[in-house]
């Protein structure tokens, strides 16, 4: 068997002369979702942006299919590694299919035109967002949970091995959420490898096939959404009191934060 | 349809509107020459290659050897008014292919610099280059014995406006990256700046001052075909290299940041983009003066019209330009007195850039 598409070896990144990440190792394989979880500033959207290359590292090693990110040109890596930000510019009126077909960029040299494997990924990306009715829309028109599928669709029709989701559902209303989360866990079924950062805990455990909690940039659990989610190393990574109980529908974790008052009653439940 | 066919269906028809501007501006002046006629003098000056000769040549005396040149030949000879085409061929069609090369060249360069900077109100002289390219040439008029190597008033105002680029280029950079936020404050410091020294060099110009004016306002007239051929041998060049970059220069529309995701190579793509358009900028702005306006609303006219598409924009823009800048420049010498160009591109061009404002649906630039 290969090596996973994306290896992260005890990576450290320091920025403006704070380490924001410390000695991180994780792997994503083929069809597997890692989701990476933790407070705010706990150098989830550092480690994604160090795994595209976005910022350089101070230690560790980087590898995405076999190769060190660090030796690879921005378009060979824009060839491996498909990134759906938190939120971008997406103004100049540019129509929802112009803005999707930007995701082949960099498969397409300086001076060719798309081919017929350019407009069958962006027709693919579109379908499996379900954009296709918004085609012609210029995204300056769109709503935020339309904008944030074009965002998606993008990275899909960027059509790589490696996917990387930072906040994919943020600004999502829950029936946009876990449709958003819905598309994701297909593709990934289809082969690729992804790692998302996301907040709501318990979307995470349920779409993801393991779990990552940061803190202060160290890894504070690793694995299962079950081993990972329990009242110890939730006060231990966000500083607070939470209950996880299993939850009745989805058979999943689920995780209820509490006031710190009252840690004495949570302790029985 | 597809984006290749749509650049070439719009370059086709500006390019069309740009031969009828070019024929009609080369008829109106105080000989008034028929559209006709012109065609028939523009025909006359068409020279095709008629073969190859080979004409020996001597070396070291005993060897001679065939050397292969090209014989040129007129197409076509209409019998025209000797009077008319020396008017077109001499006086005209060099002011006039000049206005559509500099416009073309501002055009493009402004295009460019708007979706470099994702800001609206980007013109090609945003680093400093025209202010530059002021500071070269009022110096050369002024004083002219501070103009080293005999280079000229369009020298001068060419290395004035390459330099000045470089340097807001060097005082934005750290650690081989470039903010376009701090390129653009650089810019427009060095713009006040560099509008300081004008202002005093004017100020001791004594009688240079009716030429420094003259050459500040921006101006056509006195263009040769040495000029032409400098600019046609220069712009076109630098145009296919931005054209190259024109999805690159999409995706930065969305960021660096995403740029980058999308396997842009931003630090080295800005900057290309920033040299090509500086330079190109500082060729027009040598041979004409500081002429506003046409790299800054003329993308925006084209934009309204054909999207933001870069791959459409930039040649639709710049052969807009062309058009545009040989239409204002027409009125401007059409009357009894020659107005300087740059208040005619400003006059005709911002009312006619607020109507197609109000009768579109725009959207945010």
């Amino acid at each position: 068997m290969s090596d996973p598409p994306l290896v992260v070896d005890d990576v450290s990144v320091t920025l403006g002369g704070r380490e924001v990440v410390s000695n991180v190792s994780l792997t994503a394989d083929r069809g597997e979702l890692v989701g990476l979880i933790g407070p705010n500033g706990a150098g989830k959207t550092t480690l994604l942006r160090a795994i595209r290359g976005g910022v350089p590292t101070t230690a560790g090693e980087i590898a995405v299919t076999g190769q060190s990110v660090s030796s690879l040109s921005a378009r060979a890596i824009g060839r491996r590694v498909a990134t759906v930000p938190q939120e971008t510019e997406l103004s100049f009126g540019f129509s929802v299919e112009q803005a999707v077909a930007m995701g082949r960029h960099a498969h397409i040299g300086r001076f060719g035109t798309p081919d017929e494997t350019d407009r069958e990924a962006v027709a693919d990306a579109l379908a499996r967002t379900s954009l296709e009715s918004l085609v012609d829309r210029p995204v300056t028109d769109l709503s935020g949970g339309e904008r944030q599928r074009v965002l998606l669709a993008r990275a899909l029709a960027q059509a790589t091995p490696v996917l990387l989701l930072d906040e994919p559902t943020a600004s999502l209303d829950i029936n946009h959420a876990i449709r958003t989360l819905e598309t994701i866990r297909s593709v990934v079924d289809d082969g690729t490898a992804a790692v998302a950062a996301i907040h709501d805990l318990d979307l995470a455990a349920r779409y993801c096939d393991r779990l990552i909690l940061l803190a202060d940039g160290d890894v504070v659990a690793a694995g299962d959404p079950d081993t990972v989610l329990t009242s110890e190393t939730l006060a231990d990574a966000f500083d607070a009191t939470a209950v996880v109980s299993q939850d009745a529908v989805t058979d999943t974790p689920r995780v209820t934060a509490l006031p710190d008052e009252s840690a004495s009653t949570s302790d029985e439940a | 349809m597809r984006v290749r066919q749509r650049a070439v269906t719009w370059s086709l028809g500006l390019t069309a509107v740009l031969a009828v501007a070019v024929t009609l501006s080369a008829g109106i002046g105080p000989v008034r020459i028929p559209p006709a006629t012109v065609v028939k003098i523009l025909l006359n000056a068409v020279s095709l290659p008629a073969g190859i000769e080979l004409t020996p040549l001597s070396v070291a005396g005993a060897l001679q050897l065939p050397l292969p040149t090209l014989q040129w030949q007129s197409a076509v000879a209409y019998p025209v008014d000797q009077t008319a085409e020396t008017i077109v061929m001499r006086v005209r069609l060099p002011r006039i292919l000049l206005a559509a090369t500099v416009g073309f060249a501002l055009a493009a360069a402004g295009t460019v610099m708007q979706g470099f900077f994702r800001n609206p109100m980007a013109d090609p002289s945003i680093i400093g280059v025209s202010s530059g390219a002021a500071v070269g040439a009022v110096a050369a008029i002024v004083v002219p014995a501070a103009i080293p190597f005999g280079l000229g008033l369009r020298g001068a105002a060419f290395l004035g406006a390459v330099i000045t680029a470089f340097v807001v280029y060097l005082i934005a950079t750290e650690g081989g990256r470039t903010p376009v936020a701090t390129l653009l404050l650089a810019g427009v410091a060095i713009q006040a700046f560099l509008g300081a020294v004008i202002a005093a060099l004017q100020l001791y110009s004594g009688e240079g001052l009716r030429a420094v004016v003259h050459w500040l306002m921006g101006h056509l007239g006195n263009a040769g075909w040495d000029d032409v051929t400098i600019t046609l041998l220069i712009v076109p060049v630098l145009f296919g290299v931005l054209l190259a970059y024109a999805r690159d220069l999409n995706v930065l529309l969305l960021g660096e940041e995403a740029a980058a995701g999308l396997g842009v190579e931003v630090e080295r793509t800005k900057r290309l983009l920033l040299a090509v358009s500086a330079v190109l900028t500082a060729a027009a702005v040598a041979v004409s003066g500081v002429i506003g306006f046409v790299g800054l609303i003329v993308p925006h006219m084209l934009r309204l019209v054909v999207g933001p598409d870069h791959r459409v924009l930039l040649p639709a823009a710049a052969l807009g330009g062309a058009s545009f800048l040989v239409i204002t420049d027409t009125v401007a010498r059409a009357g009894a007195t020659e107005i300087p160009v740059g208040i005619v591109t400003a006059a005709l061009g911002a009312p006619f850039f607020l109507y197609l404002l109000r009768s579109r649906e725009v959207h945010a630039l």
